[in-house]
This record gives C-alpha cells, sequence and structure tokens, in this order.
C-alpha cells in the first residue's frame, strides 16, 4: 500500500515545516521505516522499550541526519506484536503527545493486535490505498474499523500510474471515493524515487523531480491545516498537474 | 373483528364470523361434505336465535366452488338453522374484502404494524447488517458488505455487497436497489452469484421465478403496480 512509504515522507515534510515530528515504527517484529529513513545502524532501544518503561521516549528517539526535528522510533525485531497491548499505547499516547507536534504511527499491515495497539493511541487516520479493487475492499474493511474506534479516517490513493488510469486498465481515485466516501487527502503517482530513496536514505521529499515527494509534501500541508491547498491529479506523459477543487471527495 | 378462539381458530377448515348484519363462514370446498356439515353444526349450534333469519355468505377463499355445493349447504343451514339466506361470496371482492378496504380508508392504514428496519448509512467490507424482517437502507452496500433480512431488501443506493433476503423459507421476499450490482443474491435458501452485470441507470431487482433467482428492471416490471388494494408486507 505505502505505509512506510507515506509515514517517512509525511512525518519528513511535517518536520520541514518546522513541526516536531516522531515517527513510530509499530510494525513490531518486521521493522523497516528505520531502514527507509536510513537509521537502520542507529538503533539502541525501540517503541517496546520506551512504551514498557524501559527507557525514557527521548531514548528511543533517534535524530534524522538530514532533517531537523525529525526522531525516529524504532519497532524491535526480536518481539512479537503481542507484546504490547492497547491499555500500554494509550499510555505510551499520553506521554509521547507531550513532547512533538505531531506522532505518525506506521500501521502493520492487518487488522489484528498491531492495528489494535496502533488505532488504541490514536486520534486521527490515514488510509493509504492502491488503485486496485483488493486494495480498496481492505481499505473499506480499515474505514469500517476505524469509525466503529469513533475515528474518522482521511484517503491518500498511492501508486496512481496515470496512464494505466486515461486508458481505463486502472481505478481512477474518483471510482476509489465513490466507494469510500471519506475526505480525500492527496494523490500520489507511482514514481521510481521511491525505490531510489529507500535505497539511499535521502528522503522523498528532498528529491527534487519526485512527483511523489511533492505529493506528500502536499498532503503533509493539508494534514497541518491548510485544508484550502488543492488537490492534484498525476497526469502522465510529461504533462503538469491537474488543479481540481479542494472539495473533493467532501461530504460525500 | 375475527373472534379466535379454540372453535374457530384461524387455520381452521370451516371459520365462522360477523359480518355487519350477516355472517360469513370461510370454508374449504374440497373437504369431504359430511365433515363441512359436522363443522357448521359445531359453529352455528352456540348462535341459537341469533342465526334465525340471518343472511349467510359462503366464503370459498381461492377455490371455485361449485353452486351445487352452495345449494345443498344452504338448504342445510336454512333447515337446521333457520337461517334466512344462503349465497356465494363474490369472487373477487367479497363482502368481507368490503369491510376490510373500508377500515383500512376510514383508518387510513394506522391499524397495522409492518417489521421494516430503516437505515441510512454505507454498510462497508466486513460489515454485516442483519435486519428481523426487511431491510430498508438509504445509501449503499459496498463490495464485502452483507446485508440480511427476513424479508424485502431495498437499498437506495447502489447495492455492490451481498444481499441475503427471505430468511430462512421467505421465497417471496426481493431484492431492490437503485445501483444494482449484487457479488451475490440469495433470496429463501436460494443463492445466486456471478451475476451478469447490471445494466445501469435504473433500478432493477431479484425475486424467485420457478425455484430460479430472476433480475428485472424494477420500473418495467413493476411487480406490485397491479395489485387492486394496499396490503401490508
Ligand atoms: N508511490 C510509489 N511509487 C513507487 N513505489 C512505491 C510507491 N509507494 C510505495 N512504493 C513501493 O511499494 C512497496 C511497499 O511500500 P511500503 O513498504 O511503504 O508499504 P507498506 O504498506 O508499509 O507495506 P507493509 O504492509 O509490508 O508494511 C515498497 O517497495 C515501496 O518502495
Ligand atoms: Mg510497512
Amino acid at each position: 500500500m505505502g505505509k512506510t512509504t507515506a509515514t517517512a515522507s509525511i512525518g519528513a515534510a511535517l518536520a520541514a515545516e518546522g513541526k516536531r515530528v516522531a515517527v513510530v515504527d509499530m510494525d513490531i517484529g518486521l521493522r523497516n521505516l528505520d531502514v527507509v529513513m536510513g537509521l537502520e545502524n542507529r538503533i539502541v532501544f525501540n517503541v517496546v522499550d520506551a512504551v514498557k518503561g524501559k527507557c525514557k521516549i527521548q531514548q528511543a528517539a533517534i535524530k534524522d541526519r538530514r532533517i531537523e526535528n525529525l526522531y525516529l522510533i524504532p519497532a524491535s525485531q526480536s518481539d512479537n506484536k503481542n507484546v504490547l497491548i492497547p491499555e500500554d499505547m494509550v499510555r505510551f499516547g499520553e506521554k509521547i503527545r507531550l513532547e512533538f507536534d505531531y506522532v505518525l504511527m506506521d500501521c502493520p499491515a492487518g487488522i489484528e493486535r498491531g492495528f489494535e495497539n496502533s488505532v488504541a493511541a490514536a486520534d486521527e487516520a490515514v488510509v493509504i490505498c492502491m488503485p486496485e479493487v483488493s486494495s480498496v475492499r481492505d481499505a473499506d474493511r480499515v474505514i469500517g474499523l476505524l469509525y466503529a474506534r469513533d475515528i474518522t479516517p482521511k484517503l491518500v490513493v498511492n501508486r496512481i500510474i496515470p496512464d494505466m488510469v486515461a486508458r481505463g486498465e486502472m481505478l481512477s481515485h474518483e471510482d476509489i471515493v465513490d466507494v469510500l466516501s471519506i475526505d480525500l487527502l492527496g494523490l500520489v503517482p507511482m514514481d521510481d524515487h521511491v525505490v531510489i530513496s529507500t535505497n539511499t536514505g535521502m528522503p522523498l521529499i528532498m528529491q527534487k523531480d519526485s512527483k511523489a515527494g511533492k505529493a506528500f509534501r502536499r498532503i503533509a500541508m493539508r494534514l497541518n491545516g491548510n485544508s484550502d491547498i488543492p488537490i492534484e491529479i498525476p497526469q502522465g506523459q510529461g504533462r503538469f498537474w491537474k488543479r481540481i477543487g479542494t472539495k473533493f471527495g467532501l461530504g460525500k | 373483528m375475527e373472534t379466535t378462539d379454540q372453535n374457530n381458530a384461524v387455520d381452521a377448515p370451516v371459520r365462522l364470523k360477523g359480518m355487519g348484519d350477516g355472517l360469513c363462514v370461510s370454508l374449504d370446498p374440497d373437504q369431504p361434505s359430511d365433515f363441512i356439515r359436522s363443522e357448521l353444526v359445531r359453529l352455528f349450534q352456540p348462535l341459537k336465535h341469533l342465526a334465525i333469519n340471518a343472511r349467510v355468505v359462503l366464503d370459498f377463499g381461492e377455490s371455485e366452488g361449485d353452486d351445487a355445493l352452495v345449494d345443498e349447504l344452504g338448504a342445510f343451514l336454512k333447515e337446521t338453522f333457520g337461517v334466512g339466506s344462503v349465497n356465494k361470496s363474490a369472487k373477487r371482492r367479497t363482502a368481507s374484502e368490503d369491510l376490510l378496504r373500508q377500515r383500512d380508508m376510514d383508518r387510513s392504514w394506522h391499524h397495522y404494524r409492518s417489521d421494516v428496519l430503516m437505515l441510512t448509512g454505507r454498510v462497508r467490507s466486513g460489515q454485516k447488517v442483519t435486519a428481523r424482517r426487511h431491510l430498508l437502507l438509504l445509501g449503499d452496500v459496498n463490495p464485502g458488505g452483507e446485508v440480511v433480512s427476513g424479508g424485502d431488501i431495498l437499498i437506495m443506493g447502489s447495492l455492490a455487497g451481498t444481499a441475503i433476503a427471505g430468511q430462512p423459507e421467505g421465497s417471496d421476499a426481493i431484492v431492490l436497489a437503485l445501483d444494482f450490482r449484487p457479488t451475490q443474491i440469495q433470496i429463501g435458501p436460494v443463492v445466486a452469484a456471478g451475476l451478469p452485470p447490471s445494466r445501469q441507470g435504473f433500478p432493477e431487482y431479484a425475486h424467485m421465478e420457478g425455484g430460479n433467482i430472476v433480475v428485472e428492471n424494477y420500473m418495467e416490471a413493476n411487480p406490485f403496480g397491479r395489485m387492486p388494494w394496499p396490503e401490508v408486507r
């Protein structure tokens, strides 16, 4: 789906706007946010240590190499997701929210304990969906579970291939918003820079000609209260972004 | 209006009810005539003088009922209980139906209740809504969502998930949607999957016909439009 990519990029973009940001890898046992951010060799403590009180939050938070005010709290690799329970996370949430402007949790795939733990402490949620029928189905399920916990999620459609959408070979974001009917936060195109970023540790949003990076920056700005920034629809064939109204997907 | 005691149970083969200034006898003409006579005796005996000169209407329900039977039973009732006249009820609209319709008009159908669960919103993937009887949803059912009912299912929106109507046995149930493109339909015990894609743009509905599930344009088929009188479903 791109949850980890989105967490790293939106976190970086919010920090670049001057916010104090923590990104937390909740994918316990399968950590990879540290790799995506190029911080894997600095890990001493992890989120399980911080939640269980074995270390202070500041000790578990790794400062990013390139972006000021961006911190990673990595997952633990050795534990099982069940070492944490939602109640632990609620308490952890109370503490960590005092130290950062934004705390982004990278939710693991699935709707089991890892999801429960992430949601327990969350005020808001962003659902990442790919333009594929099965992905839309999964997103819909997750949206239902979020609403059941009184969280109103927002939607990011990731890995859009504009030419395929134009040829009718890929679901358009309109089709997706029709089914999911939640507020659209942004549209992110398929972009090779994502892989380059993961492999070099250079944040996506700092790569000059990354369309995905730009899209994530705009998503971050919208999350940060600039809701009047228009949603841009990825265009193929070197054409530029097309503007549409900001009301997109609202009130549906 | 209908007096129901153990002598006059709703499913009894011969039943008696007061009707204005007369009496209405509902019976199944296919029962043996001896049996019908003994039932009439059982029902008329307690009426004593009330039966004298009474107008009696014989209601054969759905069956035709031949005139010979009317004459035979008429003679029997006049002789035994001194009733006034004995006639067969008009086939399509019985005298009792007249009364029922009059009552519907007078009370503007307020005396009826129907078990409908009316909801607004969207049934998402993995969610399941179950209605005891009918389900009316102002909203949509997404792929992977499921709606289940004991009666009909009416979706005022798009139905892209699964609809299971008439559970467990109600094969007269319908599934209607303004935008009808379900993944699966079940009516009573019959399942239909892999339905051809809807023509879209108009409401369609699924119903049972000869043991199969059939999908039709609802406005064209107009399945209830020719009913003579509004009925509770
Ligand atoms: N916009 C994009 N363009 C190109 N590749 C992308 C894009 N978004 C994500 N990817 C690639 O898709 C893969 C999955 O992305 P990511 O790890 O962010 O997903 P995830 O939802 O976190 O997955 P998981 O459920 O396994 O944790 C990665 O290889 C990533 O590089
Ligand atoms: Mg991930």
